[in-house]
């Protein structure tokens, strides 16, 4: 019918918007809050879902959301009531619907084979009502004492009888007969119809049917409005005069309004608003990067500029030049502000989460989320999504306690998840906290032995941090054995990874009885950084600010040797000491130290001088360079010279 | 051809029907995503005709359709609309509105649908 893939995108974009909707009305109606607006929310939703899968041909998802939105339509006029059983169906239906646009976002057309026993469950749920609550027709009995208008003057005017037909492939042809027949009444009187005007209007008719109208203004008009749009006009009889007994026969008019339709809510819940609200901005990520791409070239280039105007020392242009230079900032501060996103859009998705775990688990969860208005750049919240969702997993899965036990130990039987979002000077930070069992030091010290990650005099020796980092080694699990819902064979190793590849750093707090709380500090944004311009045997480097201690002066004496490596003792504390010649080249004497740390270690490189700090954008290597260790990327400072970023992890 | 505002929520309906209308050679003054908008379009941009979904946030389709016909009576709306919703569509028919469309859109039943209330 017209161009699929042109409109494949934008459908699966707001597909996924309204399946959000659906899921979190879904969980609000189990919370008991706002029934009504939950319920309308859901009707429109999966109404919306049905009317784009069904302009898109994909049938399978178009009768899935028809079904739940029958169902709703039955909930939404009080037929039906919402039952565990049902919202659990209604979800595994809204899980279908996500497997459906993830197919439809592949460039595939799903299939009705998975979803076709959901929409049976979803009808036999609709049906069971049928029975016992037959909806009377609507006002047929409402309009009988309506009086007759205009019969008076009526008498002179001519009278015709239009016989009309309506295409049988009408969707509704209830409704096209009373579009008729007030059109009809704009120009005229109708004196009756055969079938009777209700029968039209219920749709209870087969075949052509006949008006009887009295109207002045000529056969043109009444062909012209007979003949619309899924209409044909068999007949049409000439003027005659209006017989005696016309008025008997009448039709009654319309009654006015009938309140078959629940009042329209206006007010909606505020939560709503904002998610529309965020809804406007529609941009293309591609097209966004593209334009940051540019946006970084223009820095870089502005760099370049005003080295040059610092050769020459031209006063306007130096002048234009600050002007440009503004513009870039501003620029460059807009830019970073668009690609920023509101946590919510991955906060969203966990209510859903932690119902599943916990009802698996036979846990209560009272699960609470703050702070989802925090923005993060966009580029960090793909990679954030996965460790979050481990995390909060874990947290219901191995932290939290039965209601039993929990009572057993003084506790409130539902238990308490609090996750946080806040902005604290240059980062976020994303706390999850659960009031549950806690990780107790004494099975992480005994379980490090076992798996050989500690001998046991360290063991013995380790500080309570030293044996919670433990829990990030890989390999390390304390859960007894593994379940489906958080052991994926994924552990707490590989969320660290992934948060310190996002530039950010994980913490966890433990207390035995109390509780668990995961700390997550991340940089809102990637792109740019702050770095240290540094000589290292006569080459440029640049390290991120954020991974330096400090720089310090040294002696030759201090430098000890320590097998292979070297060592330097600064200030009672030892730390081993890199040349970084198989990088940079063999180093000319240099008692210029920097200090480095990443996660709470420490390391010092030697450098020939330090240049200096500076905001950079950090360009990650071309996928022809290849992984290089040790340079997390380069960049372009003003000269244009190609400077490599230290990556400080991969060194410590 | 007529000039056309069109109402709905979804980006993807709007654009759907407003490359189905420009084909049949309207001109689309507007757009609006839920029903104050659209009477605030409508007054703004007095447009010959508005495609107005029923079921939108904030003021659904009929009372946006009330509230136009309120402003200009002789507004032409046309009513966009899905199976099962006869009782609404009805509901809209006898608070003025001209016509109704059906989705999924087939364009030559829009275009005729269209072509109809504008001329009436």
């Amino acid at each position: 019918m017209f161009d699929e893939e042109g409109y494949r995108k934008l459908f699966v974009e707001e597909s996924r918007e309204n399946h959000e909707n659906i899921v979190n009305n879904l969980l609000a109606l189990e919370n008991g809050d706002d029934q009504q607006a939950a319920i309308d929310e859901i009707f429109r939703s999966a109404h919306t879902l049905k009317g784009m899968s069904a302009s898109m041909g994909f049938d399978a998802m178009e009768h899935l959301c028809h079904s739940m939105e029958d169902v709703f339509s039955l909930i939404r006029s009080g037929r039906r009531e919402v039952t565990a059983t049902l919202t659990d169906l209604l979800l595994t239906c809204t899980d279908a619907i996500e497997a459906m646009l993830d197919a439809i976002e592949a460039g595939e057309t799903p299939s009705g084979e998975q979803s076709a026993s959901l929409v049976q469950e979803l009808q036999a749920f609709a049906e069971e009502e049928e029975g016992s609550a037959q909806e009377t027709p609507p006002a047929a009995a409402a309009s009988a004492g309506v009086p007759p208008e205009q019969a008076e003057e009526a008498e002179e005017r001519p009278l015709y009888t239009l016989t009309v037909g309506v295409d049988p492939s009408s969707t509704m042809k209830d409704v096209r007969a009373m579009l008729l027949l007030q059109n009809l009444e704009e120009i005229g009187t109708i004196h009756s119809t055969t079938p009777s005007r209700e029968l039209l209007e219920d749709g209870k008719f087969d075949g052509p049917f006949e008006i009887l109208i009295e109207s002045e203004a000529g056969e043109d008009a009444l062909r012209t409005i007979a003949s619309g749009t899924e209409l044909s006009l068999l007949a049409l009889s000439t003027p005659q005069s209006l017989p005696a007994a016309s008025e008997e026969v009448r039709a009654p008019e319309p009654a006015p309004s009938e309140p078959q339709i629940p009042p329209p809510q206006v007010q909606r819940a505020a939560k709503t608003e904002k998610s529309r609200e965020i809804k406007n901005i529609r941009v293309d990520i591609q097209r966004l990067d593209r334009m940051m791409n540019l946006v970084e070239d223009l820095v870089i280039n502005r760099g370049r500029l005003e080295q040059i105007a610092k050769k020459h020392g031209i006063k306007e242009f130096d002048e234009a030049l600050s002007m440009v230079g503004r513009s870039v900032s501003d620029l460059q501060n807009l830019m970073m502000g668009i690609r920023m996103m509101p946590l919510e859009r991955i906060f969203n998705r966990l209510p859903r989460v932690v119902r599943d775990v916990a009802n698996h688990d036979g846990k209560e969860v009272e699960f609470s989320i703050e702070g989802g208005e925090t923005e993060l750049d966009r580029s960090m919240m793909d990679g954030l999504s996965d460790p979050l969702l481990h995390i909060i997993r874990n947290a219901v899965n191995h932290g939290i306690e039965t209601p039993e036990i929990r009572n057993a130990s003084g506790k409130s039987p539902k238990g308490s998840l609090r996750l946080t979002a806040r902005r604290d000077k240059d980062n976020v930070i994303i706390e999850i906290e659960d009031d549950g069992a806690g990780i107790d030091p004494e099975r992480l010290r005994k379980k490090g032995v076992e798996k050989g990650l500690m001998t046991p005099e360290a063991a013995a020796n380790a500080t309570k941090d030293e044996l919670v980092g433990l829990l990030f080694e890989p390999g390390f699990s304390t859960a007894e054995t593994i379940t489906d819902i958080s052991g994926r064979g994924v552990g707490l190793d590989v969320v660290k990874k992934t948060i310190e590849s996002l530039k950010g750093s994980i913490k966890v707090e433990t207390e035995v009885g109390r509780g668990t709380k995961f700390e997550l500090v991340l940089p809102p944004t990637m792109a740019i950084i702050d770095v240290m311009m540094v000589h290292i045997n006569g080459m440029r480097c640049a390290i991120p600010v954020s991974n330096v201690v400090e720089v310090a002066q040294t002696r030759l004496e201090a430098i000890h040797r320590i097998g292979n490596s070297e060592a330097i003792l600064l200030r009672d504390q030892t730390l081993p000491m890199h040349r970084l010649d198989d990088m940079f080249g063999r180093a000319e004497k240099s008692d210029t130290l920097v200090v480095l740390q990443n996660d709470g270690r420490r390391c010092c490189i030697v450098v020939d001088s330090v240049d200096g700090q500076q905001e950079v954008v950090v360009k990650p290597l071309s996928s022809i360079a290849g992984n290089c260790r040790g340079i997390s990327g380069i960049t372009i400072p003003g000269d244009g010279d190609v400077v490599p970023v230290l990556d400080v992890n991969t060194m410590i | 051809m007529g000039r056309i505002l069109i109402v709905d929520d979804t980006m993807f309906m709007r654009t759907l029907l407003k490359n189905i209308l420009f084909s049949g050679g309207h001109d689309i003054v507007g757009e609006a995503a839920d029903g104050a908008e659209a009477l605030a379009k409508y007054q703004e941009l007095k447009p010959d005709l508005v495609t107005m979904d029923v079921v939108m946030p904030k003021m659904n389709g009929i009372e946006a359709l009330k509230a136009i016909k309120a402003a200009d009576p002789a507004a032409k709306v046309v009513m966009c609309t899905a199976v099962g919703q006869e009782q609404m569509v009805k509901l809209a028919v006898k608070s003025g509105a001209r016509g109704y469309i059906v989705k999924p859109f087939q364009a030559p039943k829009v275009l005729e649908e269209v072509k109809s209330v504008l001329s009436a």
